[in-house]
């Protein structure tokens, strides 16, 4: 038995069920992307300058990557011609045609993908941010993975009730240090535990045997209550273990991860105590850009931040550009109104610019081993807040940076701000609907023959629902780009 | 049959020009967006580059509902469930906005506010 108007329309809608089905669907489609477009308009507009974390302009976000998201609006807009062609070629009962463009629609998917993991790594990996405790700002690159903390543990203290200890991952499996248990639980002092897998099979065995320990003291301790017992034994069992290392092993510690650390002392925020010595906490970052959006101007010039660069012709740069920008914003508001608004005092444009801290011996020179020198290009475009003077390339010196100045670091991901959480979010599920899509398509072309020889208006139809996804997917980008990108 | 393939045909020729005007389109939005002599007002994204830029992604947006969905030629039903959802959308959104309106601090007259910073009224 065939389901009725799965390719014929119904007479008194003249809709075949599958095109109502996905314009339902698109209707939630739009509700889920208009909820997060709308966020977007209302998180921005509620930014209180000078009090809030400024929010950033799309174009100094991204720098050269506008490029990369123009050439992938091209390449959405492509495909979207690429589908309604394919569905023009089944029309025409042309299965070869039809082929043709729809592996070209899977090909500009694949595009798609690839840009944007272009643009995620580049954000993830090769951009950071550090805020110092006056809140002024350096963007940059942190080098050699200085920010994680760097320690020659010797003993560990942990609870055995919870998760695995943090601290295994810090360590690297091929130099897993033998450790010997010195305190503990009846039963597992004196073991020693040689690589990573035993320590996890030792730490399971261990946990199962306290929370035994555990259950059965406590109906111990509720059963003598219950018989009338004054003063019944308190509850009391060992729950933690220390233990110590044969020889002190190096860890790379995630900042994420830890508390506090002292010269001797690492605190995880699972409760993990690790004893040994520092090697170093310093954090090397190579600086592109000094941001003073959330250092009153009453203060810029002391901020510390300068203490940190220790250049003093980075300052001069820096305060030559504001005065530069401060000029133009005058000239501009004196046709229009008279004063410089506040919110441009506090903004960008005054208080972001580039700077080139020389590295020793090499001031001023072009040079190539500033490997960020193409990035530094692009802010001579005025509109990003940060340009319009001559930038000095060559060797960048890499500042040492001690950890106690600073606030807050990481690199451009979610967590780096209110916009950057909703540009991933808003990318990343766009993203997923790509790959859907694309795999709906490419299993239409790849096993779609079968279906073309018993019924090609059927299979037309299922093309053209497709489509109608994909058409949606393109237009949720048209929009995303400009606000993401360019505003 | 005949008239059917001069529809396709006529239609394969509108893809074609909408597809190349989305081409076009996104550059205009490109050098809208980083061109300086677009940047209205001062420097720095402000409420006219945004009409602006929104503008353009909403023309675009147009030509791929009306010309790739079919939009233009659709049965009366799917108008319905659309416009159901663009009233939703807009009365969820306008939800929102109460967010921002405070009825009671409104009604005080000695203060004004200034985007959530409390200034004496002259």
């Amino acid at each position: 038995m065939e389901i009725p108007y799965e390719v014929t329309p119904r007479r008194d809608t003249g809709l075949y069920n599958a095109k109502l089905g996905i314009w339902l669907f698109l209707a939630s489609e739009v509700m889920l992307f208009g909820g997060l477009f709308s966020a977007y308009v209302f998180l921005r507009m509620g930014v209180q300058d000078g009090v809030d974390d400024p929010w950033p302009w799309g174009v100094s976000v991204h720098k050269n990557f506008v490029w990369l998201g123009a050439i992938n609006t091209i390449v959405l807009i492509a495909s979207s011609v690429g589908v309604v062609f394919a569905w023009v070629a089944l029309k025409e009962r042309n299965w070869r045609r039809y082929q043709i463009y729809m592996y070209f629609v899977v090909a500009c998917a694949v595009a798609f993908m690839c840009i944007k993991s272009i643009e995620y790594n580049s954000k993830l990996n090769h951009h950071h941010g550090i805020k110092l405790i006056d809140n002024s700002v350096m963007e940059g690159a942190i080098l050699d993975k200085t920010d994680r903390v760097r320690f020659e543990g010797e003993k560990i203290t942990f609870n055995l009730q919870g998760a695995l200890p943090a601290v295994l991952r810090d360590i690297r499996e091929e130099s897993f240090p033998k450790f010997k248990v010195i305190e503990g639980p009846e039963g597992v002092v004196g073991n020693e535990i040689t690589s990573l897998s035993s320590f996890k099979g030792w730490f399971a065995d261990s946990r199962r045997a306290v929370f035994e320990k555990l259950t059965s003291e406590r109906q111990r301790y509720r059963a003598e209550l219950a018989s009338g017992v004054a003063n019944p034994k308190p509850v009391s069992v060992v729950s933690s273990a220390t233990l110590v290392a044969e020889a002190p092993f190096t860890i790379s510690g995630s900042p994420r991860k830890i508390v506090a650390t002292t010269e001797a002392v690492v605190s995880y925020k699972d409760g993990v105590k690790l004893e040994g010595k520092r090697v170093s906490d310093d954090v090397i970052f190579e600086v592109h850009e000094v941001d003073l959006q959330l250092v009153i101007p009453q203060k810029q010039r002391d901020s510390v931040v300068w203490e940190v660069i220790n250049d003093d012709r980075a300052k001069q740069q820096f305060f030559a550009a504001q005065s530069k920008n401060y000029q133009e914003l005058v000239e501009y508001y004196k046709d229009h109104g008279g004063v410089v608004p506040e919110e441009q005092l506090r903004g960008r444009y005054l208080n972001v610019h580039y700077v080139h801290v020389a590295a020793d011996g090499h001031g001023g020179e072009h040079g190539k081993e500033d490997k960020h020198a193409d990035v530094h290009r692009s802010e001579s475009n005025p509109t990003a807040g940060g340009g319009g003077e001559e930038e000095e390339h060559g060797p960048s010196k890499h500042l040492i940076i001690p950890r106690d100045q600073i606030k807050f670091m990481g690199n451009h991901g979610p967590r780096y701000g209110t916009y950057y959480a909703l540009y991933f979010t808003m990318t990343a599920l766009h993203g997923l609907h790509v790959i859907g899509g694309a795999l709906v398509l490419l299993f239409f072309t790849v096993f779609g023959k079968k279906l073309y020889l018993k019924n090609p208006e059927h299979l037309a139809n299922r093309v053209e629902v497709g489509g109608l996804f994909w058409h949606f997917v393109d237009l949720v980008w048209i929009f995303l780009f400009p606000i993401m990108y360019l505003l | 049959m005949a008239d059917a393939t001069l529809d396709l045909t006529k239609t394969k020729k509108t893809y074609a020009v909408v597809g190349i005007a989305l081409f076009v389109f996104t550059g205009v939005t490109v050098t809208i967006g980083l061109a300086p002599i677009f940047d209205f007002g001062p420097p720095g994204p402000d409420a006219g580059d945004f009409v602006l830029g929104l503008a353009v992604a909403s023309f675009k947006a147009s030509l791929v509902a009306l010309i790739f969905m079919h939009l233009n030629h659709e049965k009366g039903l799917i108008y319905k469930l659309l416009l159901f959802t663009v009233v939703f959308a807009f009365a969820m959104m306008t939800l929102t906005l109460f967010a921002d309106w405070d009825p009671i601090r409104e009604q005080f007259e000695t203060y004004q506010t200034t985007r959530g910073w409390l200034t004496e009224k002259p």
